[in-house]
């Protein structure tokens, strides 16, 4: 079977990209780039508008010109007009959508009420998938495009797998206590939760135990890895599948909301969507959509899913073992299946992808040494010392208004060890150690100053920390393998997989997951500090 | 999507999820090494 559907349109798709880039150089999109405010995307528009531009006219070319002939070649090649085609879609969502709805949510702000962009979270990360939902449901995915959107999976296996460069061992080992409690509680009590439903309301014993470990653990990754244990049926799978995928968009769309409805910082965020939502890939829409600027909260999110993944191993053996006793209470014939064999050939093996990568960064090959979250202290003149894109020299140490600022605020500060370190913030117009930027950062995080106060003590942190070049690389980069992969993920979430759910699977699945969602936020509000 | 490839799944182009995982490994290092030697 040859696989390349011969299109125009991947040409077309390139010539736009590279057209768009090109009026970006030249200065002459600059009144939309103004009207959307959207001049921190220009060096992203110049890059990937003329790499994935190039890329797609050399593809569009190839359909034209050449014969595909039967193999592997065409079969990876075929992917191509497909990747291109979901690019296309985030570009316009992130370029063009996103800041389109900023502004009319603000213009329409004096007469609704309420900026309604900001409320429904409507930004490029909820817009993009939304999109790829509207194309595969309303539209139909163009068939050329159909094997380019069978690797969204694979962007996102991706990401996790970068994201692992990111972190330090101190935020690994903060954030890894904290995970291992709140999983431990939640996975094990969810999977315990639906068998004890599932045996009271007498569902079959393989359609319990696949639910379990689907809703307890990480998805649809975990229900398939559990099925064989339990000698799931195809339809009990799809079943499980079904409920997961319902529930988990409906949580993709709704924690964000609520989140920043309760005004959650980026760890308590990331700690409820990484326990509270049931599938691994709405984890990474809801953390980015709730925070489509930055990667803090994926990053914390992400941590909170590993840790559940690395709990699958142990939730496949207690289901064997359930599942066989059982069974042989009821005096059924029961095959019995090495629990362990099926752990080792279904462990998703991309989050030991995720260590080792986090074990090759803390070498400090992508980071100089000491860096904390990819950022790293350095307060010498000349670090301190920047030049604006006109090249005019901008001195960063504190001015002397934003000294008498503080000079004014030092009493409200009850601390012996924080008051001396402003103190001598105030006489070196700069932070001189990184000891006293942890107690600038203190002084932040307790709010204790005024907000004018706290500006200026966000300024001194901020100009002392610098960002890794490498580092600030991979965030672009994971940000983009997400966004990739998440708008490919819309375009999977179809209407007719989403009616497989239904009957009693979702009724368990549906009450398990909302104790769920809601337990975790309430101990997360009640025990996660923002400041971790 | 329906289950309607000959090779695959609807949701990956590989033949099983430890190929998807090996790929996305071998992807993540390239870019790794990329990124260690050019920026």
């Amino acid at each position: 079977m040859v696989y390349t559907k011969r299109t125009l349109w991947p040409l077309v798709i390139g010539i736009v990209m590279v057209g768009y880039a090109y009026l970006v150089q030249s200065g002459q999109m600059e009144p939309v780039i103004k009207f959307l405010n959207t001049g921190r995307y220009v060096g992203e528009m110049l890059t990937l508008g003329y790499a994935f531009g190039g890329v797609a006219i050399a593809a569009g070319l190839w359909h034209l010109v050449a014969a595909s002939r039967e193999g592997h070649s065409d079969y990876y090649f075929s992917t191509i007009a497909g990747v291109m085609f979901i690019m296309m879609v985030a570009f316009v969502v992130k370029w063009g959508l996103d800041p389109l709805m900023a502004n009319w949510g603000r213009a329409a702000q004096s007469s609704l009420g309420f900026n309604f962009a900001s409320v429904m979270n409507l930004n490029y990360v909820v817009m993009g998938i939304l999109a790829g939902i509207i194309v595969v449901n309303v539209f139909k995915v163009p068939d050329w495009a159909e094997n380019g959107v069978r690797l969204s999976r694979l962007g996102l296996k991706t990401g996790v797998i970068l994201l692992g460069a990111l972190y330090s061992f101190a935020e690994l080992a903060q954030l890894g206590k904290l995970s291992v409690i709140l999983i431990g509680i939640f996975v094990l009590g969810s999977v315990w939760l639906v068998l004890m439903i599932g045996v009271r309301r007498n569902l079959p014993n393989s359609m319990t135990g696949v639910l379990s470990a689907g809703v307890g653990v990480c998805g649809v990754s975990a229900a398939v890895a559990a099925a064989p244990v339990v000698q799931a049926k195809s339809l009990e799978i799809a079943y499980t599948i079904g409920t997961i995928l319902l529930f988990g968009v409906l949580c993709m769309f709704l924690f964000p909301i609520v989140g920043k409805s309760l005004g959650m910082g980026y760890v308590q965020f990331g700690a409820w969507a990484g326990t509270g939502i049931l599938n691994s890939a709405q984890v990474a829409g809801a953390a980015l959509a709730f925070q489509p600027g930055g990667i803090e909260t994926l990053k914390v999110a992400e941590i909170f899913n590993i840790t559940r993944v690395l709990f699958l191993p142990i939730i496949v053996v207690w289901l064997a073992i359930w599942y066989v006793r059982r069974e042989q209470a009821a005096q059924r014939d029961v095959q019995r299946v090495d629990a362990m064999q099926v752990v080792i050939s279904k462990f998703p093996i991309f989050v030991l992808g995720f260590i080792l990568m986090f074990l090759l960064s803390s070498t400090g090959i992508f980071a100089p040494a000491r860096h904390y979250q990819g950022s790293y202290f350095d307060n010498s003149d000349k670090a301190l010392m920047k030049k604006d894109r006109s090249g005019k020299e901008i001195n960063n140490h504190l001015k002397a208004e934003e000294i008498a600022t503080l000079q004014k605020e030092l009493d409200k500060i009850k601390r012996d060890d924080q008051k001396a370190a402003l103190t001598r913030l105030i006489e070196n117009k700069k932070v001189i150690s990184e000891e006293d930027d942890a107690m600038v950062r203190g002084v932040i995080n307790s709010k204790a100053l005024s907000k004018e106060g706290t500006a200026v003590l966000s300024k001194a942190h901020r100009v002392v920390r610098h960002t890794a070049p490498k580092i600030a690389q991979f965030r672009d980069l994971i940000a983009w393998f997400f966004t990739f992969g998440l708008v490919g993920l819309g375009m999977q979430i179809t209407v007719s997989s989403i009616r497989q759910a239904g009957g009693q699977p979702l009724v368990i699945g549906s009450i398990v997951g909302v104790i769920k969602a809601v337990g975790s936020l309430i101990v997360v509000m009640l025990l996660v500090a923002e400041t971790i | 999507m329906e289950d309607k490839f000959d090779r695959g799944s609807a949701l990956t182009i590989f033949p099983s999820d430890r190929y998807e995982d090996l790929m996305a490994l071998a992807l993540s290092f390239l870019i790794a090494a990329l990124v260690y030697f050019l920026v």
